[in-house]
């Protein structure tokens, strides 16, 4: 027996899904421990051993293959744990990193104190010489200014360097040779060149990206090596992959060439998920928690990618995956405002003291107790009834908001269930109106425990006609890791418009990154066959600053002048769909050329193999519970289902309950539900 | 929640259930956030696109603001006064009509904000209006530039457009159109931009239409109702908190060589009644209309003073009409501070004036002693965020237009918290973007030099204002044209409470040979192949006695660079020493307490 294994290590627990060879998939689940985190690692393979009746060595050797989203370089970030780094700027633009392009703050917003810049002052040093826009140097770089830096750099014993010179995109003399030299003289530090790491001509989301990627260079490296070791003293001899936040896995010694590419890297994995899960060209991905609500979308069925990615004050600076963060969980607070306007969230309850109903000492009413006192949520069947869960508490804590509303308790408890529908359904439609994707045609995935929940209402909202509630929601992000492929961004800059298209310098650049992607997969060990480019520019009509990423296909990896027209016109139709507006009189400009190496895995599609028996017979609801319906202001008495019991092709009518032991979904009225051949709940509206 | 004052709601009054307030609140919100994005995205011009110089809004038909989302405060603020004229100037309003103003006399901005409005329908009737207002790179001015403080009447103006029909039955009136774009330097920026706004308005017409097809009419009018209702409840429970009394503040702007040789002094009077939850802003006494273009518009006069009472009040307030509602506005007509008289030039309404009486409404309120009010903050319109011209030598002569936002000015410092660095002006808020530097030499050709925090430049006080931010730019193989109208040059922003001054704005020449020649305040510059243009943009007022600075935030600010450990001993008398680290200093507690009890 030969199994894959995806970990996903949480705030509370790792998670450890094995695939077996016959595509049968189980979770496991382990303490999280923090700060060793590749202990938790191990020790949930172990609990895994003992499903499967193993001895830990024994399931050890039968693993082939790994894949992990590590989560090592988030935690760094968000506590704000990195390294020292020094940073090397252009001189005159030594403010880069403080001025940002002007953080974000309200209009209205006073009370605030300016942010502080990644890397402080004492840290940031800057070097005479300058290369323009079109790449020609305007002063050559102060050899004098880089050795003195590397001086203060020594001494101030900062663990890795970014370098971020102006126009190093177009040309990168000047970072190349501030590298030659800071290798001499401090011998042993990771240095990490802005052009390389993140070729933008925007130089704030460059150089960011390089003081990250620096500040987090030997945490990642030395928590990957840790991790090598353990595997490799539990007799691991099988492949180590890690999740990067371009939506697919990465060997090791890559990520530890960019370790800025595992940043937020696990809830990449859910839109993968989606990948496989369904056909559908649009697809938007809702992944509820207990703080938080992640959302991501998919469109002509290709993951999004996006420039705008923040973590704390600062740009990420790197494309990523593009998963929006909404401070909408079950834990969110609700409270009435001085004005008598209800809120909920993004205040949130978290795990501790946790929402009322856990009764651990939270009094505040959360997300989960209004649920509570709808009667979706069973008390008595949390986590399949692992966790009792206190009604009346749930219940004094609403309460509360129902005395400041005057309306019953009842009407209160709906209240912040549709309230932080609605919060969600903002969120939803942030994403997909930013990429020009229209719910109503779109199918939505569910992910994280309570999604399924609130689908429904935010499906009837958004006017979605079909959801999709997997039969691993609560871990589909380590489903969407077991089923990743191999993948890899690479980027040039090379700035061109089709007023006078410089076609033999985009087949320079494109054929650099198709050199530089094949051997990316060639050393992940992927088979020429298996090989997968995709092409894609940014372009934007002259004197627009915002670039939009468009597919394109060359032939041979190589354009002529006569496909000019045809790229020109992709431009034209990708802005038209997300911006409705289209220019086919003005100038294109291309800045940016990118090309996605993608890499498949055998045994990816495994999973396939394991179908779900048909459904035997009528379906019976394992009982009956009333559930406040606001239409009618009543109680209404509702199906309730048992998800282990319905096989497929199973049709359930809503209103009803469906039950399983991670998750409750609850199908409204005219949702028809219909359980597929893998066991995924999928439900069509009427 | 707050306990000191609950303005408990009369449930009786409610016309929506009050799950639907947080629903519909929500739904307009997303409204015009989407709206919001269309702009944005679609737009051409740097100004709008980089700067985030536009706004979209909801109002009802009966011109009450409904919803504000990410909007800057001086576009919306006021809207009302621009959709106004439109149903007393036209009898035949139809659903699918989209109306044009920019013109001032009209209720106006100022002539580079072009305002589009559409109504909205719902089975016949016209019940909301939906606003894009996008601030354009050209509206076809004598000058290439869009704030021209010596334009003294309308006629030395861009184009006007007074509330005229630009879309009818859904089609783009091409004809009118086409008024624009021959009148423009730019003009395929300009088409591309008004089509930007288009496009947001029929988003935002099909939006509140599905609104209306799932709420129904009467559930959506009785939670504006409500929400008005609502933004009152809170703008009265803020207001409550305050003294009572009358205050007042003059701040002066520049003096504008043959506009106004002495400067403009800007006069505000607040009279606050607790009681009632009411402030009545008063500014009719101040001068007459100047002969340029600094006048304010009636729209952005009566915004303003709006604009400096909610900067003191708590930002959760809804800037809806019912908040609005609690702010009572007096001009006078014929006043540089109030209503223009026609046809008086009011090209910069905007900022600089329009931005000193902001400045003094933020500052009206530290009359009433700390922890009120706020310090003078920096104005607009260094020649960091000129409008620069030219003819690109890399496009084969091709004319360029735009406004630049290489470096603007600092914010002034309130109780509990130092300036905003990247403030630009109260008109904006901190809501500009700050142009990448690349962005910028990639689009225009030109090199920035230099751009930065100037240390030292922050005015001085118990919280500090935002030090001045500084560059350095100049053409590249050719000539470039610089219009700017540096406010803050000879008036530098304020301290309040025994707060410093922040430093003044500058505009130097720097010559081939090494020379530099200090340029006026206000002025249209060109600037040769060989040549440089250098800008410091005002740093911000101080709060407070600068010796009760707490010296963790005096080490603080000289560790960001922003202060030497020299001025922090002689104005804060903060002693500090060399830490662990280099570059990083501590506060020397002993010596310290010694300097501060001398």
């Amino acid at each position: 027996m030969a199994y894959q294994v995806c970990i996903d290590i949480g705030g509370t627990f790792t998670d450890c899904l094995v695939s077996d060879s016959g595509g049968n998939i189980s979770i496991f689940k382990s303490p999280t421990t923090p700060g060793e985190f590749e202990k938790g690692f191990i020790n949930v393979l172990h609990v895994a051993a003992g499903g499967y009746g193993l001895s830990p060595a024994d399931f050890m050797r039968q693993i082939d293959l790994i894949v992990h989203g590590s989560t090592v370089s988030t935690n760094a970030l968000v506590e704000r744990k990195t390294v020292k780094a020094g940073l090397l700027l252009t001189e005159g633009h030594q403010d880069i990193l403080v001025l940002r392009e002007g953080p974000r703050k309200g209009a209205f917003q006073w009370k605030l104190d300016y942010p502080e810049p990644y890397v402080p002052r004492h840290l940031t040093r800057t070097v005479g010489g300058r290369i323009d826009a079109r790449g020609r140097e305007l002063t050559p770089l102060s050899v004098d200014d880089v050795t003195s830096a590397a001086a203060d750099f020594r001494e101030l014993g900062v663990e890795a360097v970014a370098v971020g010179l102006l126009w190093s995109v177009v040309n990168p003399d000047h970072e190349l040779m501030v590298r030659s030299i800071l290798e001499k003289e401090l011998p042993g530090i990771p240095i990490t060149l802005s052009h390389e790491i993140n070729p933008m001509p925007r130089e704030y989301k460059r150089i960011i990206a390089a003081a990250i990627d620096a500040s987090i260079n030997p945490i990642v490296r030395n928590y990957i090596e840790k991790l090598k070791l353990a595997l490799d003293e539990a007799g691991f001899a099988g492949e180590l992959l890690l999740a990067n936040c371009v939506g697919g896995m990465m060997p090791l010694a890559d990520m530890i060439r960019k370790p800025i590419y595992s940043v937020m890297s696990g809830p990449t994995l859910a839109p993968m998920a989606a990948l496989a899960l369904s056909d559908e060209p649009d697809i938007i991905v809702g992944d509820m928690g207990g703080t938080t609500f992640d959302v991501s979308a998919l469109r002509d069925h290709q993951i999004i990618i996006t420039p705008d990615s923040m973590i704390h004050d600062d740009s990420l600076g790197i494309p990523k995956v593009d998963v929006r963060s909404v401070g909408a969980g079950g834990g969110s607070i609700a409270f009435v405002d001085q004005g008598g306007l209800l809120q909920v969230g993004p205040r949130s309850a978290g795990a501790r003291p946790g929402p009322a109903c856990y009764a651990k000492g939270g009094t505040e009413p959360t997300v989960t107790d209004a649920n509570v006192v709808l009667g979706i949520v069973d008390p008595d069947y949390f986590l399949g009834g692992k966790m009792k869960l206190d009604r009346t508490l749930a219940e004094q804590a609403v309460g509360k908001v129902a005395e400041r509303l005057g309306v019953s308790l009842q009407e209160a408890a709906y209240a912040i269930y549709t309230t932080s529908n609605h919060n969600m359904v903002a969120a939803i439609e942030e994403i997909t109106v930013r990429e020009g994707i229209n719910p109503r045609d779109s199918f939505f995935v569910c992910g994280g425990g309570a999604t399924a929940i609130h689908i429904a209402e935010m499906a009837d909202i958004l006017g979605l006609k079909r959801y999709m509630i997997p039969r691993f929601m609560a871990g589909l992000s380590a489903f969407g890791g077991l089923i990743s492929d191999i993948r890899k961004e690479e980027s040039a800059v090379l700035l061109t418009s089709d007023a006078s298209f410089n076609v033999e310098g985009v087949n320079d650049v494109l054929k650099k990154l198709v050199e530089a992607g094949d051997s990316f997969l060639a050393e992940a060990g992927v088979e020429p066959a298996n090989r997968q480019f995709e092409f894609a520019f940014l372009g934007r009509y002259e004197y627009q600053s915002f670039e939009i990423e468009v597919p394109f296909e060359p032939k041979e990896a190589a354009l002529s002048a006569g496909d000019l027209p045809a790229l020109v016109e992709s431009f034209h139709r990708m802005h038209e769909r997300i911006y409705s507006i289209r220019a086919d009189n003005d100038v294109v400009e291309f800045t940016a050329w990118k090309l996605r190496a993608i890499g498949k895995r055998s045994g990816q599609d495994i999973w396939q193999k394991n179908t779900l028996g048909d459904q035997a017979g009528p379906v019976e609801p394992k009982a009956h519970r009333g559930i406040y319906q606001q239409e009618t202001r009543r109680v209404e008495d509702l199906a309730v289902y048992e998800m282990a019991e319905l096989g497929a092709g199973a049709q359930l009518a809503g209103p009803c309950l469906v039950e399983a032991e991670t998750f409750t979904a609850y199908l409204k009225d005219q949702h028809h539900g219909e359980i597929d051949r893998y066991g995924n709940l999928v439900v069509t509206v009427a | 929640m707050d306990s000191t004052s609950k303005p408990e709601l009369d449930t009786s009054e409610r016309r929506v259930d009050p799950f639907l307030m947080s629903v519909l609140k929500s739904r307009f919100e997303a409204i015009v956030r989407e709206m919001t994005l269309v702009v944005m995205r679609a737009s051409r011009s740097a100004v709008i696109k980089n700067a985030r110089d536009f706004s979209c809004a909801i109002l009802t038909y009966d011109h009450k603001l409904v919803s504000v989302e990410d909007a800057l405060p001086i576009h919306v603020m006021s809207m009302d006064m621009a959709t106004r004229p439109l149903t007393e100037l036209f009898d035949d309003v139809s659903q699918g009509d989209i109306f044009l103003n920019n013109c001032p006399f009209t209720g106006g901005t100022h002539h580079a904000d072009l305002i589009m409005a559409m109504p909205v329908f719902f089975d016949g009737e016209p019940l909301f209006w939906v606003v894009a207002l996008s601030h354009h790179a050209d509206t076809g001015a004598p000058v290439p530039s869009t704030y021209l403080p010596f334009a003294k009447n309308i006629f030395e103006e861009g184009l006007h457009f007074p509330c005229v029909r630009v879309a009818q039955n859904y089609q783009e009136k091409k004809d009118i159109l086409r008024i624009g774009t021959m009148r423009n330097r730019v003009p395929d920026m300009w088409l591309g931009d008004v089509r930007a706004q288009i496009g947001a308005c029929r988003t935002g017409e099909r939006r509140i239409g599905e609104l209306f097809a799932r709420y129904g009419r009467d559930t959506i009018l009785g939670f504006v109702e409500d929400w008005f209702d609502y933004g009152a409840r809170c703008a009265r429970a803020a207001i409550a908190r305050l003294p009572a009394g009358t205050y007042s503040y003059e701040t002066r702007h520049d003096p504008v060589p043959g506009v106004a040789e002495e400067g403009i002094p800007v006069r505000v009077t607040i009279d606050v009644d607790p009681q009632k939850g009411e402030i009545v802003v008063d500014v009719r006494d101040n001068i007459d209309n100047v002969p340029g273009g600094l006048n304010l518009s009636e729209n952005t006069a009566t915004g303003s003073c709006r604009i400096g009472v909610f900067n003191n009040l708590d930002e959760s307030i809804p800037h809806n009409e019912g908040a609005k509602s609690q702010i009572k506005v007096l001009l006078r007509e014929g006043s540089a501070i109030g209503k223009p008289k026609y046809p008086v030039g009011t090209s910069v309404a905007t900022t600089n004036v329009n931005d000193r009486l902001m400045i003094a409404g933020n500052c009206v309120f530290s009359r009433m002693g700390a922890p009120y009010g706020q310090a003078e903050s920096g104005s607009h319109l260094p020649a960091g965020v000129g409008v620069i011209s030219g003819l690109d030598p890399f496009k084969n002569g091709k004319s360029y237009v735009n406004q630049v936002f290489v470096g603007y000015a600092g914010g002034g410092a309130r109780s509990g918290y130092d300036g905003w660095l990247t403030y630009c002006g109260p008109a904006n808020a901190g809501l500009i973007q700050l142009d990448s530097v690349e962005v910028d030499e990639s689009m225009y050709p030109i090199v920035i030099e230099r751009r930065g925090v100037l240390p030292g430049s922050q005015g001085f006080g118990e919280y500090e204002g935002a030090p001045a931010v500084g560059g350095v730019f100049y053409p590249l193989d050719h000539d470039m044209t610089v219009v700017y109208a540096a406010d803050g040059t000879s008036f530098p922003p304020r301290g309040v409470l025994g707060g410093g001054d922040g430093k003044r704005s500058e505009t130097i020449k720097q010559l081939p040979d090494g020379g530099r020649v200090v340029l006026p305040a206000f002025s249209e510059e060109t600037i040769e192949n060989g040549a440089r243009i250098e800008f410091t943009a005002c740093g911000g007022g101080g709060y407070g006695d600068p010796l009760r600075r707490d010296p963790a935030r005096v080490a603080a600010t000289v560790n960001r660079g922003w202060l030497s450990p020299q001025d922090a001993e002689r104005v804060y008398k903060v002693a500090l020493a060399e830490g662990l680290q280099i570059g990083v200093y501590v506060v020397d507690e002993a010596r310290t307490a010694t300097l501060r009890a001398a």
